[in-house]
Protein backbone atom coordinates (compact mmCIF):
# COMPACT_ATOMS: atom_id res chain seq x y z
CA UNK A 1 0.00 0.00 0.00
CA UNK A 2 1.34 3.39 -0.96
CA UNK A 3 1.09 6.27 1.46
CA UNK A 4 0.64 9.69 -0.14
CA UNK A 5 1.63 12.87 1.74
CA UNK A 6 1.17 16.39 0.38
CA UNK A 7 3.34 19.07 2.01
CA UNK A 8 3.17 22.82 2.24
CA UNK A 9 1.37 25.84 3.60
CA UNK A 10 -2.08 26.83 2.36
CA UNK A 11 -1.43 30.47 3.16
CA UNK A 12 1.72 31.04 1.15
CA UNK A 13 0.76 31.03 -2.52
CA UNK A 14 2.27 28.17 -4.51
CA UNK A 15 3.58 26.53 -1.36
CA UNK A 16 0.05 25.13 -1.09
CA UNK A 17 0.66 22.82 -4.08
CA UNK A 18 1.31 19.63 -2.10
CA UNK A 19 -1.62 20.15 0.23
CA UNK A 20 -3.96 20.94 -2.66
CA UNK A 21 -2.86 17.77 -4.46
CA UNK A 22 -3.59 15.76 -1.30
CA UNK A 23 -7.06 17.31 -1.12
CA UNK A 24 -7.69 16.53 -4.78
CA UNK A 25 -6.58 12.94 -4.29
CA UNK A 26 -8.92 12.65 -1.34
CA UNK A 27 -11.76 13.83 -3.57
CA UNK A 28 -10.74 11.16 -6.11
CA UNK A 29 -11.08 8.52 -3.42
CA UNK A 30 -7.36 8.08 -2.72
CA UNK A 31 -6.14 8.35 0.85
CA UNK A 32 -3.68 11.20 1.11
CA UNK A 33 -2.44 13.09 4.14
CA UNK A 34 -1.50 16.75 4.47
CA UNK A 35 1.62 17.83 6.31
CA UNK A 36 3.47 21.09 6.89
CA UNK A 37 6.64 19.35 5.76
CA UNK A 38 8.18 19.63 9.21
CA UNK A 39 10.82 16.91 9.57
CA UNK A 40 9.51 14.93 12.52
CA UNK A 41 5.92 15.00 11.31
CA UNK A 42 7.08 13.73 7.92
CA UNK A 43 9.16 10.93 9.38
CA UNK A 44 6.23 9.94 11.57
CA UNK A 45 3.93 10.23 8.59
CA UNK A 46 5.79 7.66 6.54
CA UNK A 47 6.83 5.37 9.42
CA UNK A 48 5.85 1.78 8.69
CA UNK A 49 4.90 2.42 5.05
CA UNK A 50 6.44 0.24 2.34
CA UNK A 51 5.97 2.85 -0.35
CA UNK A 52 5.59 6.62 0.00
CA UNK A 53 4.77 9.39 -2.45
CA UNK A 54 5.49 12.97 -1.38
CA UNK A 55 4.23 16.08 -3.17
CA UNK A 56 5.81 19.46 -2.50
CA UNK A 57 6.39 22.84 -4.12
CA UNK A 58 9.88 23.47 -5.46
CA UNK A 59 11.87 26.39 -6.83
CA UNK A 60 14.44 25.27 -9.40
CA UNK A 61 14.20 28.03 -11.97
CA UNK A 62 11.85 26.19 -14.31
CA UNK A 63 8.53 27.66 -15.47
CA UNK A 64 5.73 27.63 -12.88
CA UNK A 65 3.74 24.42 -12.94
CA UNK A 66 6.65 22.27 -14.18
CA UNK A 67 6.47 18.84 -12.59
CA UNK A 68 9.69 17.07 -11.59
CA UNK A 69 9.75 13.54 -10.22
CA UNK A 70 12.63 12.50 -7.99
CA UNK A 71 13.73 9.20 -6.55
CA UNK A 72 15.30 10.39 -3.29
CA UNK A 73 16.57 6.91 -2.52
CA UNK A 74 18.80 7.03 -5.57
CA UNK A 75 20.53 10.33 -4.80
CA UNK A 76 20.36 13.26 -2.39
CA UNK A 77 17.83 15.94 -3.25
CA UNK A 78 18.91 19.40 -4.36
CA UNK A 79 18.02 21.10 -1.08
CA UNK A 80 18.10 24.57 -2.56
CA UNK A 81 15.06 23.68 -4.68
CA UNK A 82 12.73 23.11 -1.76
CA UNK A 83 10.66 25.71 -0.04
CA UNK A 84 11.67 25.76 3.61
CA UNK A 85 9.23 24.60 6.19
CA UNK A 86 9.25 25.46 9.85
CA UNK A 87 12.64 26.96 10.52
CA UNK A 88 14.13 25.67 7.28
CA UNK A 89 13.85 22.10 8.36
CA UNK A 90 11.56 21.01 5.58
CA UNK A 91 11.05 18.15 3.16
CA UNK A 92 14.55 17.97 1.71
CA UNK A 93 16.15 18.21 5.15
CA UNK A 94 13.71 15.62 6.54
CA UNK A 95 14.67 13.19 3.78
CA UNK A 96 18.40 13.76 4.23
CA UNK A 97 18.15 13.49 8.01
CA UNK A 98 16.05 10.33 7.66
CA UNK A 99 18.69 8.92 5.30
CA UNK A 100 21.37 9.41 7.96
CA UNK A 101 19.12 8.05 10.71
CA UNK A 102 18.03 5.12 8.52
CA UNK A 103 14.40 6.12 8.71
CA UNK A 104 13.60 6.30 4.98
CA UNK A 105 10.82 4.09 3.66
CA UNK A 106 11.80 1.25 1.29
CA UNK A 107 10.28 3.08 -1.68
CA UNK A 108 9.98 6.83 -1.98
CA UNK A 109 8.91 9.08 -4.84
CA UNK A 110 8.80 12.85 -4.71
CA UNK A 111 6.67 14.98 -7.03
CA UNK A 112 7.94 18.53 -7.15
CA UNK A 113 5.64 21.23 -8.52
CA UNK A 114 7.47 24.36 -9.58
CA UNK A 115 6.12 27.42 -7.80
CA UNK A 116 6.48 31.09 -8.58
CA UNK A 117 5.09 33.04 -5.62
CA UNK A 118 5.28 32.24 -1.96
CA UNK A 119 4.24 35.44 -0.25
CA UNK A 120 1.94 35.37 2.73
CA UNK A 121 -1.74 35.29 1.82
CA UNK A 122 -1.34 35.11 -1.97
CA UNK A 123 -3.36 32.55 -3.99
CA UNK A 124 -1.64 29.75 -5.93
CA UNK A 125 -0.62 30.50 -9.53
CA UNK A 126 -2.94 29.19 -12.28
CA UNK A 127 -0.06 27.11 -13.69
CA UNK A 128 0.44 25.49 -10.31
CA UNK A 129 -3.24 24.67 -10.00
CA UNK A 130 -3.12 22.92 -13.37
CA UNK A 131 -0.04 21.00 -12.27
CA UNK A 132 -1.76 19.99 -9.03
CA UNK A 133 -4.55 18.40 -11.08
CA UNK A 134 -2.07 16.57 -13.34
CA UNK A 135 -0.10 15.24 -10.39
CA UNK A 136 -3.26 14.14 -8.60
CA UNK A 137 -4.54 12.31 -11.67
CA UNK A 138 -1.20 10.60 -12.24
CA UNK A 139 -0.90 9.47 -8.63
CA UNK A 140 -4.52 8.35 -8.59
CA UNK A 141 -3.90 6.20 -11.63
CA UNK A 142 -0.84 4.53 -10.25
CA UNK A 143 -2.14 4.00 -6.71
CA UNK A 144 -5.80 3.11 -7.36
CA UNK A 145 -6.05 -0.67 -7.03
CA UNK A 146 -9.12 -0.69 -9.30
CA UNK A 147 -7.56 1.20 -12.17
CA UNK B 1 48.11 36.42 7.24
CA UNK B 2 47.51 39.96 6.12
CA UNK B 3 44.56 41.75 7.63
CA UNK B 4 42.32 43.42 5.10
CA UNK B 5 41.61 47.00 6.07
CA UNK B 6 38.18 47.27 4.58
CA UNK B 7 35.83 44.38 4.49
CA UNK B 8 32.21 44.01 3.59
CA UNK B 9 30.45 40.85 4.64
CA UNK B 10 27.12 40.20 3.01
CA UNK B 11 24.96 37.22 3.66
CA UNK B 12 22.51 37.67 0.87
CA UNK B 13 19.46 35.64 1.42
CA UNK B 14 17.92 34.16 4.49
CA UNK B 15 15.42 32.04 2.69
CA UNK B 16 11.67 31.95 3.30
CA UNK B 17 10.29 30.58 6.51
CA UNK B 18 8.86 32.88 9.18
CA UNK B 19 10.62 35.92 7.75
CA UNK B 20 13.16 36.48 5.05
CA UNK B 21 16.38 38.29 5.73
CA UNK B 22 19.98 39.01 5.03
CA UNK B 23 23.03 40.14 6.93
CA UNK B 24 25.42 42.97 6.02
CA UNK B 25 28.51 43.99 7.97
CA UNK B 26 30.95 46.67 6.81
CA UNK B 27 34.29 46.98 8.61
CA UNK B 28 37.18 49.40 8.25
CA UNK B 29 40.13 48.03 10.14
CA UNK B 30 38.85 47.24 13.61
CA UNK B 31 36.00 49.69 13.26
CA UNK B 32 32.56 48.41 12.37
CA UNK B 33 31.07 51.01 10.06
CA UNK B 34 27.69 49.43 9.49
CA UNK B 35 25.65 46.44 10.57
CA UNK B 36 22.30 45.62 9.06
CA UNK B 37 20.14 42.61 9.78
CA UNK B 38 17.61 42.90 7.00
CA UNK B 39 14.25 41.25 7.41
CA UNK B 40 12.17 41.39 4.26
CA UNK B 41 8.94 39.83 5.34
CA UNK B 42 7.61 40.53 8.81
CA UNK B 43 4.11 39.49 9.87
CA UNK B 44 2.74 43.02 9.77
CA UNK B 45 0.19 42.16 7.10
CA UNK B 46 -1.71 40.24 9.71
CA UNK B 47 -2.55 43.43 11.52
CA UNK B 48 -4.40 44.53 8.39
CA UNK B 49 -6.01 41.10 7.91
CA UNK B 50 -7.42 41.33 11.42
CA UNK B 51 -9.31 44.58 10.90
CA UNK B 52 -13.02 43.92 10.59
CA UNK B 53 -12.76 40.33 11.84
CA UNK B 54 -14.48 39.27 15.05
CA UNK B 55 -12.58 39.09 18.32
CA UNK B 56 -13.00 35.31 18.36
CA UNK B 57 -11.11 34.88 15.09
CA UNK B 58 -7.91 36.56 16.25
CA UNK B 59 -6.36 33.52 17.98
CA UNK B 60 -6.67 31.27 14.92
CA UNK B 61 -5.64 33.97 12.44
CA UNK B 62 -2.57 35.04 14.40
CA UNK B 63 -1.56 31.40 15.00
CA UNK B 64 -0.68 31.29 11.30
CA UNK B 65 1.99 33.95 11.67
CA UNK B 66 4.53 31.40 12.86
CA UNK B 67 4.79 27.67 12.29
CA UNK B 68 6.96 27.09 15.34
CA UNK B 69 5.20 29.27 17.92
CA UNK B 70 1.48 29.37 17.08
CA UNK B 71 0.55 28.87 20.74
CA UNK B 72 2.34 32.08 21.68
CA UNK B 73 0.29 34.02 19.12
CA UNK B 74 -2.91 32.37 20.26
CA UNK B 75 -2.18 33.03 23.92
CA UNK B 76 -1.27 36.68 23.48
CA UNK B 77 -4.36 37.23 21.33
CA UNK B 78 -6.64 35.42 23.77
CA UNK B 79 -5.32 37.21 26.84
CA UNK B 80 -5.59 40.60 25.12
CA UNK B 81 -9.18 39.87 24.10
CA UNK B 82 -10.06 38.65 27.58
CA UNK B 83 -8.58 41.83 29.04
CA UNK B 84 -10.70 43.86 26.63
CA UNK B 85 -13.88 41.93 27.37
CA UNK B 86 -13.40 41.60 31.12
CA UNK B 87 -13.22 37.82 31.22
CA UNK B 88 -11.74 35.68 33.98
CA UNK B 89 -11.21 32.04 33.19
CA UNK B 90 -11.45 29.00 35.44
CA UNK B 91 -8.15 28.12 37.20
CA UNK B 92 -8.06 24.78 35.36
CA UNK B 93 -8.36 26.53 32.02
CA UNK B 94 -5.42 28.66 33.11
CA UNK B 95 -3.47 25.49 33.95
CA UNK B 96 -4.30 23.93 30.59
CA UNK B 97 -3.06 27.02 28.78
CA UNK B 98 0.16 26.80 30.73
CA UNK B 99 0.51 23.14 29.71
CA UNK B 100 -0.16 24.13 26.10
CA UNK B 101 2.62 26.72 26.28
CA UNK B 102 5.00 24.16 27.86
CA UNK B 103 4.42 21.97 24.81
CA UNK B 104 5.41 24.79 22.51
CA UNK B 105 8.52 25.63 24.52
CA UNK B 106 9.62 21.97 24.45
CA UNK B 107 9.06 21.80 20.68
CA UNK B 108 10.76 25.07 19.94
CA UNK B 109 13.72 24.77 22.31
CA UNK B 110 14.21 21.10 21.30
CA UNK B 111 14.40 22.12 17.65
CA UNK B 112 16.75 25.01 18.25
CA UNK B 113 19.12 23.37 20.73
CA UNK B 114 19.68 20.17 18.75
CA UNK B 115 18.99 20.90 15.10
CA UNK B 116 19.91 24.57 14.71
CA UNK B 117 22.30 25.60 17.47
CA UNK B 118 24.34 22.51 18.48
CA UNK B 119 26.02 22.21 15.04
CA UNK B 120 27.62 25.63 15.66
CA UNK B 121 29.40 24.38 18.75
CA UNK B 122 30.34 20.95 17.43
CA UNK B 123 31.73 22.18 14.13
CA UNK B 124 29.13 20.92 11.69
CA UNK B 125 27.39 22.84 8.92
CA UNK B 126 23.96 21.50 9.88
CA UNK B 127 22.06 18.87 11.83
CA UNK B 128 22.29 16.34 9.01
CA UNK B 129 26.07 16.39 9.15
CA UNK B 130 25.86 16.35 12.95
CA UNK B 131 23.65 13.26 12.82
CA UNK B 132 26.29 11.32 10.87
CA UNK B 133 28.65 11.47 13.85
CA UNK B 134 26.22 12.03 16.73
CA UNK B 135 23.20 9.96 15.80
CA UNK B 136 22.05 9.39 19.39
CA UNK B 137 22.23 13.09 20.21
CA UNK B 138 20.10 14.05 17.23
CA UNK B 139 17.67 11.22 17.94
CA UNK B 140 17.31 12.55 21.49
CA UNK B 141 16.56 16.02 20.14
CA UNK B 142 13.95 14.70 17.74
CA UNK B 143 12.27 12.72 20.50
CA UNK B 144 12.30 15.74 22.82
CA UNK B 145 10.71 17.89 20.16
CA UNK B 146 8.14 15.21 19.56
CA UNK B 147 7.25 15.16 23.26
CA UNK B 148 6.33 18.83 22.88
CA UNK B 149 4.46 18.14 19.64
CA UNK B 150 2.35 15.57 21.48
CA UNK B 151 1.16 18.13 24.04
CA UNK B 152 0.34 20.66 21.33
CA UNK B 153 -1.46 18.09 19.20
CA UNK B 154 -3.49 16.76 22.13
CA UNK B 155 -4.57 20.18 23.39
CA UNK B 156 -4.66 21.98 20.06
CA UNK B 157 -6.51 19.41 18.04
CA UNK B 158 -3.69 19.27 15.53
CA UNK B 159 0.05 19.70 15.49
CA UNK B 160 0.40 22.68 13.18
CA UNK B 161 -1.78 25.77 13.64
CA UNK B 162 -3.81 24.34 16.53
CA UNK B 163 -7.44 25.38 16.71
CA UNK B 164 -8.82 24.48 20.13
CA UNK B 165 -7.86 27.55 22.18
CA UNK B 166 -10.57 30.17 22.37
CA UNK B 167 -11.35 33.49 23.99
CA UNK B 168 -12.90 32.43 27.31
CA UNK B 169 -11.25 29.00 27.47
CA UNK B 170 -11.01 26.11 25.02
CA UNK B 171 -13.49 24.81 22.47
CA UNK B 172 -12.96 21.45 24.14
CA UNK B 173 -11.03 20.42 27.22
CA UNK B 174 -9.47 16.98 27.75
CA UNK B 175 -10.28 14.58 30.57
CA UNK B 176 -7.54 13.52 32.98
CA UNK B 177 -7.46 10.15 31.22
CA UNK B 178 -6.82 11.84 27.88
CA UNK B 179 -3.81 13.68 29.30
CA UNK B 180 -2.39 10.63 31.03
CA UNK B 181 -0.60 9.16 27.97
CA UNK B 182 1.64 12.26 27.99
CA UNK B 183 3.10 11.36 31.37
CA UNK B 184 5.60 8.62 30.53
CA UNK B 185 7.09 10.53 27.62
CA UNK B 186 7.33 13.69 29.70
CA UNK B 187 9.18 11.78 32.41
CA UNK B 188 11.64 10.68 29.76
CA UNK B 189 11.76 14.22 28.39
CA UNK B 190 12.61 15.61 31.83
CA UNK B 191 15.56 13.23 32.16
CA UNK B 192 16.58 13.97 28.57
CA UNK B 193 16.44 17.71 29.24
CA UNK B 194 18.73 17.35 32.23
CA UNK B 195 21.11 15.31 30.09
CA UNK B 196 20.85 17.98 27.40
CA UNK B 197 21.79 20.75 29.82
CA UNK B 198 24.81 18.76 30.96
CA UNK B 199 25.81 18.00 27.37
CA UNK B 200 25.64 21.59 26.14
CA UNK B 201 27.43 22.85 29.24
CA UNK B 202 30.53 21.12 27.82
CA UNK B 203 30.38 23.19 24.62
CA UNK B 204 33.09 25.82 24.37
CA UNK B 205 31.86 29.41 24.11
CA UNK B 206 33.82 32.50 23.20
CA UNK B 207 34.04 35.20 25.86
CA UNK B 208 31.51 37.87 24.98
CA UNK B 209 29.36 39.66 27.54
CA UNK B 210 27.47 42.73 26.33
CA UNK B 211 25.85 45.02 28.87
CA UNK B 212 22.28 44.00 28.10
CA UNK B 213 19.04 45.42 29.33
CA UNK B 214 17.18 42.18 30.00
CA UNK B 215 13.40 42.47 29.59
CA UNK B 216 10.98 39.69 30.50
CA UNK B 217 7.70 38.98 32.20
CA UNK B 218 7.75 38.37 35.93
CA UNK B 219 4.98 36.69 37.87
CA UNK B 220 4.76 36.68 41.68
CA UNK B 221 4.82 32.91 42.00
CA UNK B 222 5.66 31.29 38.67
CA UNK B 223 8.30 31.18 35.98
CA UNK B 224 6.58 33.34 33.37
CA UNK B 225 4.58 31.95 30.46
CA UNK B 226 1.12 33.47 30.07
CA UNK B 227 1.18 36.44 32.39
CA UNK B 228 3.21 38.78 34.55
CA UNK B 229 4.50 42.30 34.72
CA UNK B 230 7.11 43.45 32.24
CA UNK B 231 10.35 44.04 34.14
CA UNK B 232 14.00 44.70 33.40
CA UNK B 233 17.35 44.78 35.17
CA UNK B 234 17.28 48.59 34.78
CA UNK B 235 14.24 49.22 36.93
CA UNK B 236 11.40 48.78 34.47
CA UNK B 237 8.26 47.38 36.12
CA UNK B 238 5.09 47.91 34.11
CA UNK B 239 1.89 46.16 33.10
CA UNK B 240 1.20 45.18 29.50
CA UNK B 241 -1.17 48.14 29.35
CA UNK B 242 1.84 50.45 29.64
CA UNK B 243 3.99 48.65 27.06
CA UNK B 244 3.58 51.21 24.29
CA UNK B 245 4.37 54.05 26.69
CA UNK B 246 7.81 52.55 27.24
CA UNK B 247 8.65 50.76 24.01
CA UNK B 248 8.71 52.36 20.62
CA UNK B 249 8.84 50.81 17.18
CA UNK B 250 10.84 52.55 14.47
CA UNK B 251 11.08 51.94 10.79
CA UNK B 252 14.60 51.49 9.49
CA UNK B 253 15.40 51.73 5.82
CA UNK B 254 17.11 48.37 5.52
CA UNK B 255 14.37 46.21 7.05
CA UNK B 256 10.66 45.67 6.69
CA UNK B 257 10.52 44.61 10.32
CA UNK B 258 10.07 47.52 12.67
CA UNK B 259 12.81 47.85 15.28
CA UNK B 260 11.78 48.13 18.91
CA UNK B 261 13.56 50.35 21.42
CA UNK B 262 13.09 50.99 25.11
CA UNK B 263 12.41 54.72 25.18
CA UNK B 264 15.34 56.51 26.78
CA UNK B 265 17.44 53.35 26.94
CA UNK B 266 17.87 51.86 23.46
CA UNK B 267 18.06 48.25 22.38
CA UNK B 268 17.08 45.52 24.78
CA UNK B 269 17.03 41.76 24.99
CA UNK B 270 14.00 39.48 25.28
CA UNK B 271 14.03 35.69 25.41
CA UNK B 272 15.61 32.91 27.44
CA UNK B 273 18.57 34.87 28.88
CA UNK B 274 16.26 37.63 30.09
CA UNK B 275 13.68 35.27 31.53
CA UNK B 276 16.37 33.23 33.28
CA UNK B 277 18.21 36.22 34.71
CA UNK B 278 15.07 37.97 35.93
CA UNK B 279 13.20 34.89 37.15
CA UNK B 280 15.82 32.43 38.36
CA UNK B 281 14.15 32.34 41.78
CA UNK B 282 10.88 31.20 40.17
CA UNK B 283 12.40 28.15 38.50
CA UNK B 284 11.60 24.87 40.27
CA UNK B 285 14.44 23.57 42.44
CA UNK B 286 15.28 20.83 39.93
CA UNK B 287 15.87 23.42 37.17
CA UNK B 288 17.85 25.70 39.50
CA UNK B 289 20.06 22.79 40.51
CA UNK B 290 20.65 21.74 36.91
CA UNK B 291 21.59 25.34 36.11
CA UNK B 292 24.06 25.47 39.00
CA UNK B 293 25.52 22.10 37.99
CA UNK B 294 26.06 23.56 34.52
CA UNK B 295 27.70 26.72 35.92
CA UNK B 296 24.75 28.85 34.87
CA UNK B 297 23.84 31.34 37.55
CA UNK B 298 22.28 34.73 36.93
CA UNK B 299 23.26 37.02 35.41
CA UNK B 300 24.28 35.02 32.36
CA UNK B 301 25.38 37.72 29.90
CA UNK B 302 27.09 35.66 27.21
CA UNK B 303 24.55 35.08 24.41
CA UNK B 304 26.56 32.09 23.20
CA UNK B 305 25.54 30.39 26.45
CA UNK B 306 21.88 30.79 25.61
CA UNK B 307 21.93 27.18 24.41
CA UNK B 308 22.47 26.13 28.04
CA UNK B 309 19.72 28.42 29.29
CA UNK B 310 17.32 26.96 26.73
CA UNK B 311 18.21 23.51 28.03
CA UNK B 312 17.42 24.66 31.58
CA UNK B 313 14.10 26.00 30.31
CA UNK B 314 13.47 22.58 28.77
CA UNK B 315 13.93 21.11 32.26
CA UNK B 316 11.47 23.68 33.61
CA UNK B 317 8.89 23.06 30.86
CA UNK B 318 8.95 19.28 31.27
CA UNK B 319 8.77 19.54 35.06
CA UNK B 320 5.94 22.08 34.86
CA UNK B 321 4.00 19.95 32.39
CA UNK B 322 4.25 16.96 34.73
CA UNK B 323 3.13 19.14 37.67
CA UNK B 324 0.10 20.25 35.69
CA UNK B 325 -0.79 16.65 34.78
CA UNK B 326 -0.92 15.92 38.51
CA UNK B 327 -3.00 18.98 39.39
CA UNK B 328 -5.45 19.07 36.49
CA UNK B 329 -9.17 18.41 36.87
CA UNK B 330 -11.48 19.28 33.96
CA UNK B 331 -13.23 22.61 34.52
CA UNK B 332 -17.05 22.61 34.78
CA UNK B 333 -17.29 24.35 31.39
CA UNK B 334 -14.62 24.45 28.69
CA UNK B 335 -15.12 28.18 28.24
CA UNK B 336 -17.09 31.03 29.68
CA UNK B 337 -19.60 33.00 27.65
CA UNK B 338 -18.23 36.12 26.06
CA UNK B 339 -20.19 39.30 25.38
CA UNK B 340 -18.66 41.71 22.91
CA UNK B 341 -18.20 45.33 23.85
CA UNK B 342 -16.25 48.32 22.71
CA UNK B 343 -12.88 48.15 24.45
CA UNK B 344 -9.11 47.96 24.12
CA UNK B 345 -7.18 44.96 25.40
CA UNK B 346 -3.44 44.41 25.67
CA UNK B 347 -1.40 41.39 26.69
CA UNK B 348 2.15 40.09 26.65
CA UNK B 349 3.14 36.45 26.98
CA UNK B 350 6.48 34.69 26.80
CA UNK B 351 6.96 33.07 23.41
CA UNK B 352 10.00 30.76 23.28
CA UNK B 353 11.97 33.67 21.76
CA UNK B 354 10.70 36.28 24.23
CA UNK B 355 7.88 38.70 24.91
CA UNK B 356 5.08 38.75 22.34
CA UNK B 357 2.85 41.80 22.71
CA UNK B 358 -0.68 42.13 21.25
CA UNK B 359 -3.11 45.02 21.40
CA UNK B 360 -6.65 45.02 19.99
CA UNK B 361 -9.26 47.72 19.77
CA UNK B 362 -12.81 46.33 19.45
CA UNK B 363 -16.08 47.99 18.50
CA UNK B 364 -19.37 47.33 20.28
CA UNK B 365 -20.02 44.24 18.11
CA UNK B 366 -16.64 42.74 18.94
CA UNK B 367 -15.16 43.53 15.55
CA UNK B 368 -11.48 44.41 15.47
CA UNK B 369 -10.90 48.08 14.68
CA UNK B 370 -7.12 48.08 15.07
CA UNK B 371 -4.54 45.46 15.95
CA UNK B 372 -0.90 45.72 16.93
CA UNK B 373 1.48 42.80 17.20
CA UNK B 374 5.09 43.14 18.36
CA UNK B 375 6.93 39.81 17.98
CA UNK B 376 10.09 38.99 19.91
CA UNK B 377 12.32 38.99 16.84
CA UNK B 378 11.31 42.59 16.11
CA UNK B 379 12.26 43.50 19.67
CA UNK B 380 15.59 41.71 19.49
CA UNK B 381 16.58 42.94 16.05
CA UNK B 382 18.36 46.14 17.20
CA UNK B 383 20.06 44.15 19.95
CA UNK B 384 21.28 41.56 17.41
CA UNK B 385 22.84 44.38 15.40
CA UNK B 386 24.43 45.79 18.57
CA UNK B 387 25.88 42.34 19.35
CA UNK B 388 27.43 42.23 15.90
CA UNK B 389 28.89 45.73 16.31
CA UNK B 390 30.49 44.68 19.61
CA UNK B 391 31.61 41.25 18.42
CA UNK B 392 33.18 42.11 15.07
CA UNK B 393 36.17 44.25 16.21
CA UNK B 394 37.54 41.31 18.20
CA UNK B 395 37.47 39.16 15.07
CA UNK B 396 39.35 41.47 12.76
CA UNK B 397 42.36 39.15 12.51
CA UNK B 398 40.21 36.18 11.56
CA UNK B 399 39.54 34.93 8.05
CA UNK B 400 36.47 36.06 6.18
CA UNK B 401 34.98 32.61 6.58
CA UNK B 402 35.52 32.70 10.34
CA UNK B 403 34.01 36.19 10.64
CA UNK B 404 30.98 35.10 8.64
CA UNK B 405 30.52 31.99 10.74
CA UNK B 406 30.76 33.98 13.99
CA UNK B 407 28.31 36.55 12.70
CA UNK B 408 25.82 33.85 11.77
CA UNK B 409 26.28 32.21 15.15
CA UNK B 410 25.68 35.54 16.86
CA UNK B 411 22.38 35.80 15.01
CA UNK B 412 21.48 32.19 15.80
CA UNK B 413 22.04 32.81 19.51
CA UNK B 414 18.72 34.61 19.40
CA UNK B 415 16.82 31.80 17.69
CA UNK B 416 15.07 34.42 15.61
CA UNK B 417 12.55 33.15 13.15
CA UNK B 418 15.21 33.68 10.49
CA UNK B 419 18.00 31.87 12.34
CA UNK B 420 17.35 28.61 10.59
CA UNK B 421 17.97 30.05 7.20
CA UNK B 422 21.44 31.22 8.15
CA UNK B 423 22.56 27.62 7.82
CA UNK B 424 21.96 27.86 4.09
CA UNK B 425 23.28 31.31 3.36
CA UNK B 426 25.56 32.33 0.56
CA UNK B 427 28.40 34.68 1.37
CA UNK B 428 29.52 37.52 -0.85
CA UNK B 429 32.67 39.16 0.30
CA UNK B 430 34.09 42.36 -1.18
CA UNK B 431 37.63 43.43 -0.36
CA UNK B 432 38.74 46.96 -1.03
Amino acid sequence: MTRVIGCGNLHRGDDAAGLLAARRLHALGIAAAGCSGEAIALMDGWAGAESVILIDAVVSGQPPGTITVWDPLAAPLPRECFVGSTHAFGVAEAIELARVLRRLPPRLTLYGIEGARFDQGSPPSPEVLLAVERVAQEIAQCTNPHS
Amino acid sequence: MSTPRNRTIKVDYMARVEGEGALYVKMKGERVEDVQLKIFEPPRLFEAFLRGRTFSEAPDITARICGICPIAYQMSAIHAMERALGIDVHPMVRLLRRLFYCGEWIESHGLHVFLLHAPDFLGYPDAIALARDHKETVEMGLRLKKAGNQIVTLLGGREIHPVSAAVGGFHRVPSRAELEPLREELKWALDASIATAKLVSTFECITFEPDYEFVALRHPTEYPLNEGRIVSNRGLDISADEYEDHFQERHVKHSNALHSYHRGFGSYLVGPLSRFNLNFDKLPEIAQQVARDCRLTPPVRNPFRSIGVRAVELVFACHEALRILDAYEPPPEPRVKVRPRSAIGRAATEAPRGILYHRYELDEHGLIVTAKIVPPTSQNQPRIEDDLRELMPGLVAESDAEITLRAEQAVRNYDPCISCATHFLKLNLDRT
